[in-house]
């Protein structure tokens, strides 16, 4: 066979793995994705019977002088920013743990994944239960220690980001924590091994050996935390529905309102984009750190 | 023979207290959820908190059966997870396969291109995906909100991150031996991937148990609902049923804890390290 | 340790067929026979709403040729979710259900909802008999939904708790500051015997709202000023423990209907849909504390005469999408009728055409406050809806609930808030 049939061969038999997901995906999401994409172009209240206007770039001029968008916006950063390396750590810290062969280790690693697993409405309830600025336990147990003001929590314009990037660590370092597990499964024990007979100890073992051997999963674990902090909803929405007044607007909330509650999908879209644009910046920055890693 | 040195009792000592410490983090609210479910309604909030309810309202947990379909919404769900869980397991490692292991035309670009669609948030183009679907007769239909979730990025991510560690030689020498690429990928990738393919499982089974706003928007015939939606028909425009919300999701956190447990035993060290001696 | 996990798994799956043996199964959907027409009907808390079933009920009786189903979409965010569906265009809905004046506008603007001006001309319908509901839903004279059920605000008050204190209870006629005297005179106790002399719930019509019963401004337009001495009434009941504290309430998704049942709360100003929900919580026994209550009339400002109160109406509007419009109106037509609203009101709820048999039939209700006071309370002088109509209604009404929230968490003052909301609600007005 010729080198172009082999390679022609090789791509197809590529493809052909691929295509099972790819197709599917192309159909459901990325159609609606790129018409979405689209719209951030035009003016559109989302009616089948009213028509759809092209603006050009209208809709992005206006987020600059948009106040919920960029309260939005800086919201957002800080909330990623905040709540990134706090997850890692604890969930790679976590996964160290209950690797061991320690009692009772497959209850720990069960009680760590709950928060992830349990159905929002409820744990949300909870937690601003719990953390009730007024009559909640934890400010009582505050205050039992002498503390006079407690923070007041969700409804403290400076505390309620904290009271958001809490709750959100709590929820989801079980999850990473569970990637970190599966990823330490890959290291072969026979680098511990040469690690030991070098005379290192279980500190120097970690940096070592476990944290370059982790890696891939640590790349993966980043990306997937950076990207779902960009696109925090559902924890807002629970907590402090973006309040106190626009201390905690994250930017798919106001997409949301924008879509949803002002009928506007143009500047929804538009800010989608915006979105987007900043999520892939910072992936791809990711990816370029894996690369050199890698090679 | 080991001799545990005194040094190494005093840290596996300050491990567990953190680990007791840890866990007693994770739990509480989950005991406050517990002792909720067991309230009227009125009582769930009170404070000063009462941990343990005077009068424990065991009927609690007969009402989620009977003010809402809570079975039908049961079946839902777990005939949606399934499947979506099943068809993502496997298009996704098929997927990642060749990301992970064979080079091909446009493999960076297009995997780049995957990524980047997780970024964008799901509000964002829903309407325009419900239109679509909607046109094409999906409204309504279990089997839309099956297309939407069983084709993910996310999934295909994943596992070419886990493919990536497993050593290439291993597909190299199988090359060798004549094996065609679906034969390395049923005969030896497959098998390897046990700790990465139980957590998509995981991951997957959790996402689709614990999804609203999808089938929110799909589902509105009370046939076809879903659990999440019936929590939330418990908040109602004049009434919030917090002591059966409690209940519900302690019911409702069953099957996921069982399929958790059940695959716990793939995390055991060195499954995926075993064929490279030799 | 294999087999301790085995057991625990073991003991989890019996613990999920115990819990299935509680399960029953649900009802069946009934098939639509043939040759009959199908309604189907956008509602919400189907469980929890006494007059769906008998209104369809009613209806299908005199029509035999008709079913109706309805789809309950839920509460919580039911407008969005109704814009979702009507989004794609689908003959889906026939009937829907407008909840809010937000949403209503949204539908009005996106062309989803039919003017109905031209059915109403044709069957006669006279909009005056909806007590000047329907003039502030019109938009350049165009009615786009009719209302069949309205709700005015009221004040509950626990007679109990006023006769332990040996306090005369709260009348219909009583100024702003004679209600917050009253208040301030019930307020009692400590800890978890506290009694609070009234209470505000979470919602921002519970106290902005208190500014627009003199009919001289509407929450649209700025500047704000005249909401002034409202939240300084709140938020010194508030800092002197008078009601309780706006943060709490919030972060602890604690719901004004517990309140009042646990006998913690004096005077509630709250909608007159909570009068359904008090009579059956009492007859079913969950509310003792609470079981001798009754309402007044809101409190009026200084030299406005009493009566004026905040509205909210539910309305039936049909789907642009419906291939049966003409049956849909007919439905509609029903339930908006003086016969409709009798039907509704036998279930104790306030239909949008207020007569005096009506009033005599929520009074006689079983349950219902047997004070004369009560009874007078129902007869409504003027009820302003809680957002008039606009264009820009969705993104003010996001301003005012911030601002809103951030005054009463002490966020910012009573003055800088007031200023704020002025400043963004007038660029808002302003952009195109």
């Amino acid at each position: 066979m010729t080198a172009k049939k082999t390679e022609f061969k090789k791509n197809l038999v590529a493809y052909s793995f691929i295509a099972p997901n790819f197709i599917g995906f192309a159909i459901f999401t990325l159609v609606p994705m790129v018409f979405a994409f689209i719209l951030a172009f035009l003016d559109w209240d989302g009616s089948p019977y009213n028509p759809m206007h092209f603006v050009g770039f209208k809709n992005f001029a206006n987020l600059a002088s948009d106040d919920q968008f960029l309260a939005a916006f800086k919201n957002t950063i800080v909330y990623t920013v905040e709540t990134v390396p706090l997850t890692l750590i604890m969930a790679l810290i976590l996964a160290v743990l209950l690797n061991q062969k320690i009692k009772g280790r497959d209850f720990f690693r069960t009680v760590c994944f709950f928060p992830y697993v349990a159905s929002m409405v409820a744990v949300a309830a909870v937690w601003n239960m719990l953390f009730n600025p007024g009559m909640g336990p934890v400010n009582e147990i505050l205050r039992g220690f002498g503390v006079q003001n407690p923070p007041g929590w969700s409804a403290d314009k400076d505390w309620a980001m904290t009271t958001i990037v809490q709750f959100s660590v709590w929820k989801y370092m079980g999850y990473y924590m569970i990637l970190y597990l599966a990823g330490l499964q890959g290291i072969n024990p026979e680098l511990y091994e040469a690690a030991n007979l070098d005379g290192c100890n279980g500190w120097q073992r970690f940096w070592n050996v476990t944290i370059p051997q982790l890696s891939a999963t640590t790349f993966f674990v980043l990306v997937m935390l950076v990207i779902q902090c960009f696109k925090v909803y559902d924890v807002v929405y629970m907590i402090t529905q973006a309040g106190p007044g626009t201390a905690t607007l994250v930017m798919v909330y106001d997409i949301y309102n924008k879509a949803f509650v002002y009928s506007s999908f143009g500047s929804a879209s538009a800010e989608a984009i915006v979105l987007f644009a900043l999520v892939l910046i910072v992936t791809l920055i990711q990816f370029r750190g894996q690369r050199k890693t890698e090679a | 023979m080991q001799v545990v040195s005194t040094k190494q009792k005093i840290i596996r000592m300050i491990v567990y207290v953190l680990l007791v410490l840890c866990a007693a983090v994770m739990l509480l609210p989950f005991l406050w959820m517990l002792s909720a479910s067991l309230k009227l309604d009125k009582d769930v909030f009170t404070f000063p908190v009462q941990w343990i309810p005077k009068h424990p309202r065991w009927a609690n947990y007969h009402d989620i059966w009977t003010e809402i379909p809570l079975l039908t919404f049961v079946k839902n769900t777990v005939k949606l997870t399934v499947i979506v869980t099943l068809l993502q397991l496997f298009t996704s490692s098929f997927a990642a396969y060749a990301f992970a292991k064979l080079q091909f035309k446009g493999r960076n670009t297009l995997f780049l291109g995957y990524i980047a669609t997780i970024a964008m948030p799901w509000q964002v183009y829903m309407v325009p995906q419900f239109v679509m679907m909607s046109k094409m007769g999906l409204n309504n239909t279990h089997l839309a909100i099956i297309l939407l979730q069983a084709f993910s990025a996310f999934g295909v991510f994943m596992m070419k991150q886990f493919y990536t560690s497993i050593p290439t030689e291993l597909c190299e020498a199988a090359r060798v031996d004549g094996m065609t690429e679906y034969g390395i990928y049923f005969r030896i990738m497959l098998p390897l991937s046990k700790p990465a393919l139980s957590t998509l499982t995981i991951f997957t089974f959790v996402n689709t148990w614990n999804d609203f706003l999808g089938p929110y928007i799909y589902l509105t015939r009370e046939e076809l609902k879903t659990i999440q939606i019936g929590l939330r028909m418990f908040i109602t425009q004049y009434s919030q049923e917090y002591g059966l919300i409690m209940a519900a999701s302690v019911v409702t956190l069953i099957p996921v804890l069982i399929v958790f447990l059940s695959l716990q035993q793939y995390f055991v060290q060195g499954i995926a390290t075993s064929g490279l001696k030799g | 340790m294999r087999n301790l996990k085995k057991t625990i798994v073991l003991a989890l799956v019996a613990l999920m067929a115990v819990f299935g043996v509680f399960a029953n199964g649900t009802a069946e959907t009934p098939a639509t026979e043939k040759g009959k027409t199908e309604l189907v009907w956008a509602v919400w808390d189907i469980g929890s709403t006494a007059y769906y079933q008998p209104i369809i009920d009613a209806y299908e009786a005199k029509h035999p040729d008709v079913t109706i189903r309805m789809v309950d979409l839920g509460s919580a965010d039911f407008m969005t979710a109704l814009q979702t569906q009507l989004a794609s265009g689908s003959s889906e809905f026939d009937v829907v259900t407008i909840k809010d004046i937000p949403g209503y506008n949204n539908l009005v603007k996106k062309n989803m909802i039919v003017n109905l001006n031209d059915y109403i001309a044709k069957d006669k319908i006279d909009t005056k008999q909806y007590g000047g509901t329907t003039e502030q839903i019109s938009v350049n004279g165009n009615l786009y939904a009719l209302p069949f059920r309205s709700d005015f605000w009221v004040v509950f008050y626990n007679k109990g708790l006023f006769d332990k204190a040996g306090i005369q209870y709260p009348t219909n006629d009583m100024t702003f500051a004679q209600y917050d005297a009253l208040a301030r005179k019930m307020t009692s106790g400590n800890g978890a015997n506290k009694v609070y002399g009234c209470h505000y719930h979470t919602w921002r019509s519970c106290v902005q709202l208190f500014g627009i019963l003199d009919g001289k401004h509407t929450i649209i337009q700025p500047p704000y000023d005249y909401l002034k001495p409202y939240y300084e009434m709140v938020l010194g009941e508030q800092n002197d423990g008078i009601c309780q504290n706006y943060a709490t309430l919030k972060a602890s998704s604690i719901h004004y209907s517990g309140q009042f049942q646990n006998g913690s709360i004096a005077m509630m100003n709250m909608g007159s849909w909570y009068i359904a929900t008090q009579i059956q919580k009492v007859a079913a026994g969950e509310a003792d504390p609470s079981k001798s209550w009754g309402i007044v009339k809101y409190p009026h400002a200084e030299g406005v005469a009493p009566g004026s109160t905040l509205g909210t109406i539910t309305s039936l509007s049909i789907s642009q999408g419906s291939k049966k419009k003409d049956a849909a109106w007919d439905f509609v037509k029903f339930v908006t009728s003086p016969e409709g609203a009798a039907v509704v009101a036998k279930t104790g709820t306030i239909p949008a055409i207020m007569s005096n048999a009506v009033v005599d039939e929520i009074a006689s209700m079983p349950g219902f406050p047997t004070d004369g006071n009560s009874k007078e309370a129902l007869h409504v002088g003027k009820a302003y809806l809680e957002m008039p109509l606009s264009d820009k209604s969705g993104q003010i009404e996001t301003v005012l609930n911030q601002v809103h929230d951030e005054i009463m968490t002490y966020n910012i003052s009573v003055d800088d808030g007031l200023k704020k909301m002025g400043k963004e609600v007038q660029k808002i007005l302003d952009t195109n």
